[in-house]
C-alpha cells in the first residue's frame, strides 16, 4: 500500500484464504527463562505446516488457548532451526498468557502466523549494528542475533545494548558468552544493582553516549518498552543516525493479524500487517502526539 | 607547576581537550592520581571528605544503604564519567550515596575546595567547571528519571 | 408482457403492484427478503414478506442527537431516511461465531452448523450500496478474506432505491455516494406515486425482471424522476467541505488543536456513532467453553474505539482519554482511512450524527476543528 514500508510476507500457518481458524501445533520443550517467563517450543502437527512454516527475525505468531482466546507473540528462537521448532518466549500477563503458563509438555495449542514485518536483515547488511532493548524486548531480537552470528562476515561491528530491572531478570545469560565470542559487544545494564553486580548501574539508551559510533554507516533496531524505545530514538537522532535506518518494534493491541479488526492502528497503519518492526522514518510524524 | 603525568592522563578525557593549556595546568595542580582495587570502598553515605572524582580505568557504583535490603546500587559509573560532584556545589553537606570501585581502576581526584576556590577566583575557569558539572548533573538527573518509571516493571505491578 | 427486450442499463416501470411477487419470486429462489419495517419507533432492517410490512407513507425528522417518524402525505414506500440499522449486520454480524473446537487427542475443528443465509437487501440507499463497497475492500483482499462476510456477500442480492427526500443530518452528495445509487446493485428503484422505476443492474435482475409485467416509461416520467433527484441533491441537510480532507485531519500538528479538547468535554464516549455506521469495521473476539473443557468456541463481536478496553495493551490504555478515543475516531474515518483502503471511511448517512445522544456533528466539527488551524 504504501511504499515506505516493507511488506510482509503472508502467513504459512492457519488455513489458506481463511486466516481466523489455527493450525495446531505440540509443545515439546518448555525452558523456565526468568520469574514468569518462560520459552515454549512448539512443533507443528500436520508434517505439510511444519514443512511450510518459515518465519523472519522480528515477526510474531497469534498462539491459540482454546477457551480462553489469543495473544500475539513474537518468535524468540533461530529462523533456521535444525529440528524446525518454533520458539516463543512468554511473558505470564493477562488471561491467555497466564494459561499458557500452566500449559505442560506434550499440550497442543493454536498457531496462526507469521504475521508482520521482520528486522531487515538483508538491507542493513554491511553496517554496524546497535541492538537496543531492554526486558522483554530481548526474545524478538534473538532471531536478529542468531541470523548475523549465521553471517557474521555480512555486518560490521555489532553491538547489543541491553537493560533489565534487576540482574536476575536478565535473560538467556547461558547463551550470552556464546554471543560475545561471535564478536558481539555486549553491554548489559541493571536499574537496580547488588553487591554481587559487578555490571552496568542505569539506563540502556544513556549507554550509547560511551560509544563511539560512526552515525553514516549505523543502524539501530529497538525493541522494549515504549519509554525506552523513545529514549533509544532521542540518543539515536541525537548521534545523527538518519532516522530510515533506526528500526523499531512495535507492540499494541493486536487481534486477528491482518489489519481487519482495527485495534492495533497508529495513523495509517495497523501495526500488525505494516509493522510490528518500521523504520522510525514512517513513525515520525506521529511519535510526539499523546495517546494516539 | 602540575605533575605532567596528571596533565598527560586529564588530556586524554575528551572535555579537557577543549581547555587553554593555563586552565589545565590550573586544574592538574589540584588532581592527585589514584589507582583503587575491586571492593574498595571510596566514601560512605554521609562522609564529610571533599573529592570529586574522575574515572579513569575501571567502574565505580554509587550505593545507597536501605534497611532490610541492603546495599542497593542505583548508579555506575564508567570511564570518564564524574561523580562526587556534589561537593562543588554551593551547599556542600555530606555525601548523599557511597560509593564502591566494583572493579580494579584508576581515578582522578580533585581537591574540591581548591576547585571551588579557583573557580571562584577564575570566572571563565568557573564557568567551563560549571557548566561541565551541569551536564554531568542532567544527565544523571535524566537516568533516575527513567529508573523511576520502573519501565521494566511487570505490567501488573505498574497497575497496582 | 410486452415485448420489449431489455438489458443491463434498461429503466422500466414496474406497477407497484408487481413487486410483491418480485419478492416471492426471490424467495422461491433461496433468497431470504430482508427490508425496512417500522419498530421501536425507528425504522429497523429485518425480514419482509410484501410491500405492506413498509414505512408506507412514513417519513423521518432528523438532526444532530433526534429522530423521528411522521406520518408523510404520501403513500409512498421510501420517503423516510434509514434509522440507526443499517445493513451492515446482515454481513458482518455482531454477533458471529468463528469455529467451534473439540478435544480430541489434541484439538480438532467442529463441523459449522448453520449454512450461510442469502439475503435480498430491499431498499438500499446510495450512500449504504457506498458503505457496501468500503467494506468490501477490508473484507475481501488479494492475499486474505473474511470467510463470513465473503460467503454472505457473494450470496447478496440488492434492490437499490434512489433517495427523494433526504433529511436534516445527510449529507451523500457532499462524499459523493447519492442521493442517486451507485454501484453494484441488481437492481435499482426510483419511487412515483404508482410505478417504480427500476433499473437494471445485472444479469441477474434482469431475468427476475423479465417475469414481471412491465411497462417502457415515458419521457414525461422519466422527466419527473429526474427532477427528483436533483432537487434532492439540493435539499441534503449538510454539507461537508471535503477539499482538504484527508489532509486536515492526518497533520500531526492539527492532532494537537485545541478542539480535540472541546469536543472531549461533550462526547461521552458511548460509542453509538461506531456501532450505527454502516462502514465501521472494528471487532473483537470472545472465547467460551464448555464446563467440562472439550468444547470451545471463538466468537467474534463488533468493537468499537470508544471502548476503553479498545486500545489496551498489556498494562494500559493507550489511548486514556476521550479526547484521544474522538480524535482516532474522527481522524480515522475522514483521515487515515484513505491511506489504507484508497477512499475515505465516511458515506454521508448522517447516523453518526442523529443517534448521538449528546448531539455531537461530526460535519460542523470538522468544519470548527478547521477554522481553529486555518483561521
Ligand atoms: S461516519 Fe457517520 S455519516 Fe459517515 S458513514 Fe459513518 S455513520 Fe454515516
Ligand atoms: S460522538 Fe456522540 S455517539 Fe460518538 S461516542 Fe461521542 S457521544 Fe457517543
Amino acid at each position: 500500500m504504501t511504499s515506505l514500508l516493507p511488506q510482509s510476507a503472508p502467513p504459512t500457518a492457519g488455513h489458506p484464504g481463511k486466516l481466523i481458524q489455527p493450525d495446531w501445533a505440540e509443545i515439546v520443550r518448555i525452558t523456565p527463562e526468568t520469574e514468569g517467563i518462560s520459552t515454549f517450543w512448539l512443533r507443528f502437527i500436520d508434517p505439510q505446516v511444519r514443512e511450510r512454516y518459515r518465519f523472519q527475525p522480528g515477526q510474531f505468531n497469534m498462539l491459540y488457548l482454546p477457551g480462553y482466546g489469543e495473544a500475539a507473540i513474537s518468535m524468540s528462537s533461530d529462523p533456521e532451526d535444525e529440528e524446525r521448532l518454533v520458539g516463543h518466549t512468554v511473558r505470564f500477563v493477562g488471561t491467555v498468557t497466564k494459561n499458557i503458563g500452566r500449559l505442560k509438555v506434550g499440550d497442543v495449542i493454536g498457531v496462526r502466523g507469521p504475521f508482520g514485518t521482520s528486522w531487515p536483515m538483508k538491507q542493513i547488511e554491511g553496517r554496524d549494528l546497535v541492538l537496543a532493548c531492554g526486558g522483554i524486548g530481548l526474545p524478538p531480537l534473538r532471531p536478529a542475533i542468531y541470523h548475523i552470528i549465521r553471517n557474521r562476515e555480512k555486518y560490521g561491528k555489532v553491538t547489543l545494548l541491553y537493560g533489565a530491572r534487576t540482574p536476575k531478570d536478565l535473560m538467556y545469560p547461558e547463551e550470552h558468552e556464546e554471543w560475545k565470542s561471535h564478536d558481539i559487544s555486549m553491554e548489559i545494564s541493571v536499574d537496580r544493582g547488588d553487591e554481587n553486580w559487578d555490571g552496568r548501574v542505569g539506563v540502556v539508551p544513556m549507554w550509547f553516549y560511551n560509544f563511539r559510533i560512526d552515525p553514516r554507516n549505523t543502524a539501530v533496531l529497538t525493541c522494549g518498552p515504549e519509554i525506552m524505545i523513545r529514549f533509544v530514538i532521542y540518543e539515536g537522532l541525537a548521534r545523527r543516525i538518519p532516522a530510515e535506518r533506526i528500526f523499531v518494534s512495535l507492540e499494541r493491541n493486536m487481534k486477528c493479524g491482518q489489519g481487519s479488526c482495527g485495534h492495533c492502528q497508529i495513523g495509517p497503519y495497523f501495526i500488525c500487517k505494516d509493522g510490528p518492526v518500521f523504520p522510525f522514518s514512517v513513525l515520525q510524524r506521529y511519535v510526539n502526539v499523546e495517546e494516539y | 607547576m602540575a605533575n605532567p603525568e596528571v596533565i598527560a592522563e586529564l588530556k586524554k578525557i575528551p572535555w579537557f581537550g577543549t581547555l587553554s593549556p593555563e586552565h589545565l595546568e590550573k586544574l592538574a595542580e589540584i588532581t592527585t592520581l589514584r589507582a583503587v582495587r575491586a571492593g574498595e570502598t571510596l566514601f560512605k553515605e554521609g562522609d564529610k571528605q571533599d573529592y570529586v572524582y574522575i574515572v579513569l580505568e575501571g567502574r565505580v557504583a554509587l550505593e545507597i544503604f536501605v534497611p532490610h535490603r541492603g546495599k542497593v546500587r542505583i548508579y555506575t559509573c564508567e570511564q570518564h564519567d564524574v561523580f562526587g560532584w556534589s561537593s562543588v556545589t554551593p551547599l556542600v553537606r555530606q555525601r548523599t550515596a557511597g560509593a564502591t570501585a566494583v572493579l580494579n581502576g584508576r581515578l582522578a581526584c580533585m581537591d574540591a575546595e581548591k576547585l571551588r576556590q579557583i573557580c571562584d577566583e577564575d570566572r571563565d575557569l568557573g564557568y567551563l567547571v560549571m557548566r561541565r558539572l551541569a551536564n554531568v548533573v542532567a544527565s544523571r538527573l535524566m537516568v533516575t528519571r527513567l529508573q523511576l518509571i520502573d519501565m521494566f516493571a511487570h505490567p501488573e505491578e505498574k497497575n497496582a | 408482457m410486452l415485448d420489449i427486450t431489455i438489458s443491463r442499463g434498461t429503466t422500466v416501470a414496474l406497477p407497484k403492484t408487481e413487486f410483491d411477487l418480485l419478492l416471492a419470486d426471490l424467495r422461491e429462489n433461496g433468497y431470504q427478503t430482508v427490508g425496512p419495517r417500522v419498530q421501536d419507533e425507528s425504522i429497523v432492517y429485518t425480514d419482509i414478506q410484501t410491500l405492506a410490512d413498509l414505512p408506507r407513507g412514513v417519513q423521518t425528522e432528523q438532526d444532530a442527537g433526534r429522530f423521528r417518524l411522521v406520518q408523510g402525505a404520501s403513500n409512498n414506500y421510501f420517503d423516510f431516511i434509514p434509522g440507526a440499522d443499517s445493513w451492515k449486520k446482515f454481513l458482518f454480524p455482531p454477533r458471529v461465531e468463528l469455529f467451534t473446537v473439540r478435544k480430541g487427542k489434541g484439538w480438532e475443528y467442529a463441523e459449522a452448523e448453520a449454512a450461510t443465509p442469502r439475503y435480498a437487501l430491499i431498499g438500499v440507499r446510495g450512500c449504504e450500496l457506498a458503505a457496501i463497497e468500503i467494506q468490501d475492500k477490508i473484507f475481501i483482499r488479494p492475499d486474505f478474506y473474511d470467510p463470513t462476510y465473503r460467503l454472505r456477500r457473494e450470496g447478496l442480492f440488492i434492490i437499490a432505491v434512489n433517495c427523494l427526500h433526504p433529511a436534516g443530518t445527510c449529507f451523500c452528495a457532499s462524499m459523493g455516494t447519492g442521493p442517486k445509487a451507485q454501484g453494484s446493485y441488481d437492481l435499482c428503484l426510483t419511487e412515483l406515486d404508482d410505478v417504480f422505476l427500476v433499473e437494471i443492474g445485472s444479469e441477474l435482475g434482469r431475468s427476475l425482471l423479465a417475469k414481471r409485467k412491465y411497462d417502457l416509461p415515458s419521457a414525461f416520467v422519466q422527466n419527473i424522476a429526474n427532477q427528483r433527484l436533483s432537487r434532492a441533491a439540493q435539499e441534503m441537510g449538510r454539507v461537508l467541505d471535503t477539499s482538504d480532507l484527508p489532509g486536515l485531519l492526518t497533520e500531526p500538528e492539527n492532532l494537537e488543536a485545541a478542539h480535540w479538547d472541546e469536543v472531549a468535554k461533550r462526547c461521552l464516549s458511548c460509542g453509538n456513532c461506531t456501532q450505527v455506521c454502516p462502514t465501521c469495521f472494528c471487532w473483537d473476539a470472545t472465547d467460551s467453553v464448555n464446563l467440562n473443557a472439550t468444547r470451545a468456541s471463538r466468537t467474534r463481536v463488533w468493537d468499537s474505539c470508544f471502548n476503553p478496553a479498545y486500545s489496551h495493551v498489556f498494562g494500559g490504555n493507550t489511548r486514556p482519554t476521550i479526547r484521544a478515543r474522538y480524535r482516532q475516531w474522527l481522524t480515522h474515518k475522514f483521515g487515515a482511512w484513505k491511506e489504507q483502503f484508497g477512499t475515505l471511511g465516511c458515506t454521508g448517512c448522517g447516523r453518526c450524527i442523529t443517534w448521538c445522544p449528546a448531539k455531537i456533528d461530526h460535519v460542523a466539527e470538522i468544519a470548527a476543528l478547521r477554522k481553529e488551524v486555518n483561521p
